[in-house]
This record gives structure tokens, sequence and C-alpha cells, in this order.
């Protein structure tokens, strides 16, 4: 049983980073439809950083200044070039996906994946079966509640969210509705990169290319299933885990009776259904985001 | 005034004679070079793993033979049959591709290029056959079944698992013929299955390793390319736990959990299939491959022979003789292994 509860918050660990960078994206009133395309940036970069200089603070640095950059060209391509919101997210994630394809290419001279002599520190023995998890499943409930604090309960955030909600409003007190959203996107790289560090180097020490397979545009998931809360997108984070390591039981149990491809679906249509669920639940306004959420 | 009309005359037929130059020329220039041999992948590479080892020997072949080389990854199946299409019109000698998907446009693309050798890897054969296009099958479900006497020999639970990348017939019958095995040895033994859906996400496999290791499986097989990774990071975890994987490339990711591979050297057959189309007497046809031909084969990981426990050791090295017994009656036809498609 401890080993399943150790699967399960390793898989929804590095959805619910990516869905916090998503959920302040969106409160700011930006689709971030790139969350795929910058963990994959942030996994590649933690794991090829490692490899080449063998320092992890480095590699993390290179992960979360590749995702901020990646992220202010979202942000310029949105805001000043005035282009659509979810192509352009699309954009950055096929950027990130064959970029990262490209860059194994450029400096190991194939595709092939790359092994890191080590991964992220873990929790410790002293935590039994969960001692093989890494500090940063440790820290996301910290950094749940930090993101709900800022969001929720300081001016900032309030102004931020206000950017999202009615932009006019925000500029009537002098808030630049376009640089909080600078703002947003940028303080959602560290999570994107955060989410790539922890699905490369959380167990897995190593990259290969396509590995965050659709765990970004899950994460984009739970940021509307959650309402756009940080802690409502947690959970859905996880929900969707959980549906994910249900479709695996669901094989190992019934694999010989029901279409494994069936069962492998279970995440999916649980993402469905919890938006569906969201929706009739009477939260439309606030699944389908603030009201000046794409309108740019 | 004249000098320029001139000059643009002189331009438009310069690059008009350039362009049709390198229209007519283009393809027999790539030949007379030493020609083009070209790989197209329809997964990724990096999966240490079928991909990479094809990648490998082709770029070692086009050194040997002086041909240049271009490993091209066809990730979309609507990019198939013009990825083909290009090459043909490149004037490629040799075009290898794998997996049943390519078929079609092969069909299609390769009878408007006649001077191009087509050859594709793991493949059923064409009916009829195309005079330019090789199909090359290989029995893996024959190597799976070893593993399976082997894994049966292996455990203590009586308990095996199976991870494949996507439900194919291919794979089902690898599963099929795995179980076949373990059971000829122990017929309470009992064997389970799942896919990852993807041969490319490691975290999944990972997960499915680890809820089977949870119950009580001691023994997982993988035919999942870069999944696999996950696997064996899932059999590091604890001790006891025992993974056997797909290619002499992932032998040293794990010295004391991976213990064997029933290994498909695709680089191998490339190079082998690649070599025989620079011969004159060249046919196409179908290549039937595996087994007892060095391409197929259930190999212990010498990683953990060096490393692993030596119990574990111990019970592989009694386990080989029952292994070796069984590919001999497969190799002489006492032994007939079913080709089971079916889950």
């Amino acid at each position: 049983m401890e080993d399943l509860i150790v699967a399960f918050l390793r898989s929804g660990t590095p959805i619910v980073y990516v869905a916090l960078a998503g959920v302040i994206a969106q409160r700011a009133g930006v689709w971030n439809l790139g969350l795929e395309g910058l963990m994959i940036v942030g996994a590649c970069a933690t794991i090829v950083t490692i490899r080449l200089t063998g320092s992890l603070p480095l590699a993390l640095a290179v992960a979360v200044l590749l995702c901020c950059a990646l992220s202010a060209l979202l942000w310029f391509v949105v805001e000043i070039l005035k282009a659509n919101q979810i192509i352009a997210g699309l954009g950055i994630t096929g950027l990130g996906l064959g970029g990262t394809a490209l860059a194994l290419t450029a400096i190991f001279g194939s595709e092939a994946a790359v092994n890191a002599p080590f991964g992220l520190p873990r929790i410790g023995p002293a935590f039994g079966a969960f001692g093989g998890l890494s500090v940063l499943v440790a820290l996301m409930p910290v950094l749940v509640f930090g993101t709900w604090l800022v969001l929720c309960r300081t001016r900032f955030g309030l102004r931020l969210s206000a950017c999202g909600e009615h932009p006019f409003a925000a500029r009537a007190i002098g808030v630049s509705p376009t640089l909080m959203r600078l703002w947003a996107l940028l303080l959602g790289a560290p999570f994107c990169a955060l989410a790539g560090a922890e699905l490369a180097a959380g167990s897995l020490q190593m990259f290969s290319v396509n590995m965050t397979s659709g765990r970004g545009f899950m994460g984009f998931a739970a940021v509307i299933f959650g309402a756009g809360h940080p802690v409502g997108a947690a959970l859905a984070a996880f929900f969707f885990a959980f549906a994910g390591a249900l479709g695996i039981r669901a094989q190992l149990l019934y694999g010989d009776r029901v279409p494994s491809a069936l069962l492998l679906a279970l995440p999916y249509l649980a993402t469905v259904a919890g938006l569906w669920l969201s929706a009739r639940l009477g939260r439309r306004s606030t699944a389908s985001g603030p009201n000046e959420l794409g309108r740019l | 005034m004249t000098t320029s009309t001139f000059t643009r005359r002189r331009l438009l037929q310069t690059s008009g004679g350039l362009l049709l130059a390198a229209g007519l020329l283009g393809p027999s220039a790539v030949r007379a070079q030493g020609g083009l041999i070209a790989l197209v992948h329809t997964q990724a590479a990096g999966d240490a793993g079928p991909v990479d080892s094809m990648i490998g020997k082709l770029n070692q072949f086009a050194a040997e033979t002086g041909m240049r080389a271009r490993a091209i990854y066809a990730q979309d199946p609507a990019t198939y049959e013009t990825s083909f299409t290009t090459l043909g019109e490149a004037g490629a000698s040799i075009v290898v591709s794998t997996f049943n998907e390519v078929a079609e446009p092969i069909r299609e693309v390769a009878p408007n290029f006649p001077d191009t050798k087509f050859i594709q890897l793991f493949a059923d054969p064409f009916e009829p056959a195309i005079p330019n296009v090789t199909t090359v099958s290989y029995d893996y479900y024959l190597g799976c079944y070893l593993a399976g006497i082997f894994a049966a020999r292996m455990s203590r639970s009586g308990k095996l698992g199976f991870i494949g990348g996507i439900s194919i017939p291919p794979i089902n019958a690898d599963f099929n013929a795995f179980k076949a095995g373990a059971q000829s040895v122990n017929p309470d033994i009992t064997a389970t299955v799942a896919f990852a859906g993807s041969f490319q996400d490691p975290a999944k496999g990972q997960e499915i390793a680890t809820q089977m290791y949870s119950d009580g499986i001691d023994f997982i097989q993988t035919d999942a390319a870069a999944t696999d990774f996950g696997i064996i990071a899932a059999a590091q975890e604890r001790e006891g736990r025992l993974v056997s994987c797909l290619d002499p490339a992932q032998f040293t990711l794990a010295p004391k959990s991976l213990i064997s591979i029933v290994g498909l050297d695709f680089g191998a057959s490339l190079y082998n299939e690649a070599q025989r189309a620079l011969t004159p007497d060249w046919q196409a046809g179908h290549v039937p491959t595996g087994l007892g031909t060095g391409v197929i084969d259930f190999i212990r990981n010498p990683e953990f022979i060096a490393q692993g426990p030596a119990e574990l050791n111990a019970m592989a090295e009694a386990a080989m003789p029952e292994v070796d017994q069984a590919r001999t009656a497969i190799l002489d036809g006492s032994l007939v292994v079913e080709f089971n498609t079916n889950l």
C-alpha cells in the first residue's frame, strides 16, 4: 500500500507544479497552453545540465531561466504582437518538444536518452517507504499554500487577478495588465521548471524526448477543473493522477477482459468528466476563467 | 539600360540552367558520390533500444561504404508517404523503415522509384511482392518464450509481469509466448500484462512496474522501448526485484536488477539487409529471421553476472540449461511455440 501511495505522490506532483503555473497565468488573463513545452524544457535542462556540469543548483537555475525566457517569448507574442493565445501557447509547446530533441542532437550528437549521475535530493530513509521521494514532493504543499497566499491574500495577487477579471478597472488604478501578465508568466515559469525537474530527476534521473507525454496538458485541465484556484488545481491534479493509477490497477485486474486502450483512457475520461462536473456544479464563470481571459 | 537587361537575362538563364542541372543531375549525382542511405524511423530516438541501435548501425554502414546517411523521424503517419517520396526523388539508394504502419506508404511509393531499394523491418510480406522492396520479420516471441522459462525459474512468488508499450498483435504474441514459456515450467505460475500506452513514457512505466512489484510480482519482462527506463528505475528501488529488457545498451543501467534481455538487434538487421542490398544479386521479397541467426536471442546480463547477488546468479545459472534446451528444440522443430495475438 505504501508503495502505491508513493507512486501516486510521485506521479501527481509534476502535474501539481505545472498546474500552479497555469493558475497564475489564468488569473492574469492568459490561457497558457505552452505548459507542456515549458515542462519538457525544464526536464531537459535539468538533466542535461546535471550531466554536463555535475551541479544540481546550476541545473535548476538553467531550467528556470530557460522557462522564464520561453514564458517571456509567449508574453511578447501574445501581448505585444497580439497573437491568439491558444495558437501561441501551442507554438511554445511545439517549440519545447522539438527544441529539446534538437538540443540533445546538438549537444550529444543524437536524440538518445540522457542519464544523469544523480537526481534531486531525496527526503531520506527516516521517512521509511516515503524516503525515496524527492524534496520537491515534500515542498509541494508549501508551494501550493504559498501560491494561494500570494494570489488571494496579497495586494499583488489581487491586482494580478483584477487584470484577468477587469483589466479596465485595473488600468483605472494605475496597474498595467500587460505588465502584470508578464509577471504572471514569469512567476509561473519556475513552477514549470520544477515540474520538469521532478518528472525527470525526481526518481528517474533521465531525460528522453517527449517524456512529458501530455502531463502539461493535464495540468492545464487541472487549472480549469480546479476553477483557477491553487488548492483546487492541486486537488484536480491529484485526481487525474489517481485516475491514472486506477487505470493501471484496472489493467492489472481486468486487462484480460477489458481492452487496455480503454483502461488507459481513464485519466482522460476523468478529465472530461471533471470539466463537465465543474460546469454542472454552477462554477461556470470561474471554471471558464476570468472575464477577460483570452480577449486580448 | 542595355547592361541592366543583359545582366537580368543572363542571371535568369544561369539560374534556370543551374536549376535544370540540379533537377536532372541531382539523383544520379547522389548515386555517383556513393549514394544515400536513409532511415525513416516512426518512434523517437533515445530509446536505448531499436531506434538508437538502427541509427548507430546506419552511421557505421555509411562510414564503411562511403554513402551518406540520413535518419529521419517521421512522427506523424501523414508524413510517411511524403518522406519516402522525397527520399525517392532525392535519389536515395536505400531507404529503411520499420513496423507495419509504414507498409501502405511503401506500397504506394516504392513502384514510383524502381532504382531505390526499400527495406521494411518488422514487417509482413507484401502480396504480391514489390520488385524493389524487402520485408523482414522477426520471431521475437520465441525469445520471449525462453524468457518465460527463465522467469519461472527465477521467481520466488510465482507471479510474473509483462509491460508492453502498446497492445498490438506482435506484442500481444510476445506476452502469450512469455506466459506459455513460464507455464511450461510451472503450470500454476501467473503472468500479468499491462501496457503504458506509449513507447516513450518512462514515468508511466515506473508507475505500472511499481504497482506490479507491490502486488508481489518479482520478475518483469519489458517490451516498451524508452518506457523501459521507468520500469528499470522501479526495479532498482527494492532488492529482489528483477527485470528483463530488450537491448544490450540497457545492461549497465541496473547491474543489480536487470538480469537479462530478449535481444532483438534491429541495428544488426538493418546492417545485414543494407549490405545485402548492395550486392549485385540482391532480390526483393520477404526475409524471415530471428532465433538462431544472431538477431534475436535470450541473453543474461553480464553486468548482473558480475555485480548481482550470488544467490540469484546461482539460480540463473541453474535455469540456463533448460533455456538452452528449449532453444535447441525450437530450432530443430521439436518444440512449436504458438504465435497467439489475442489477449
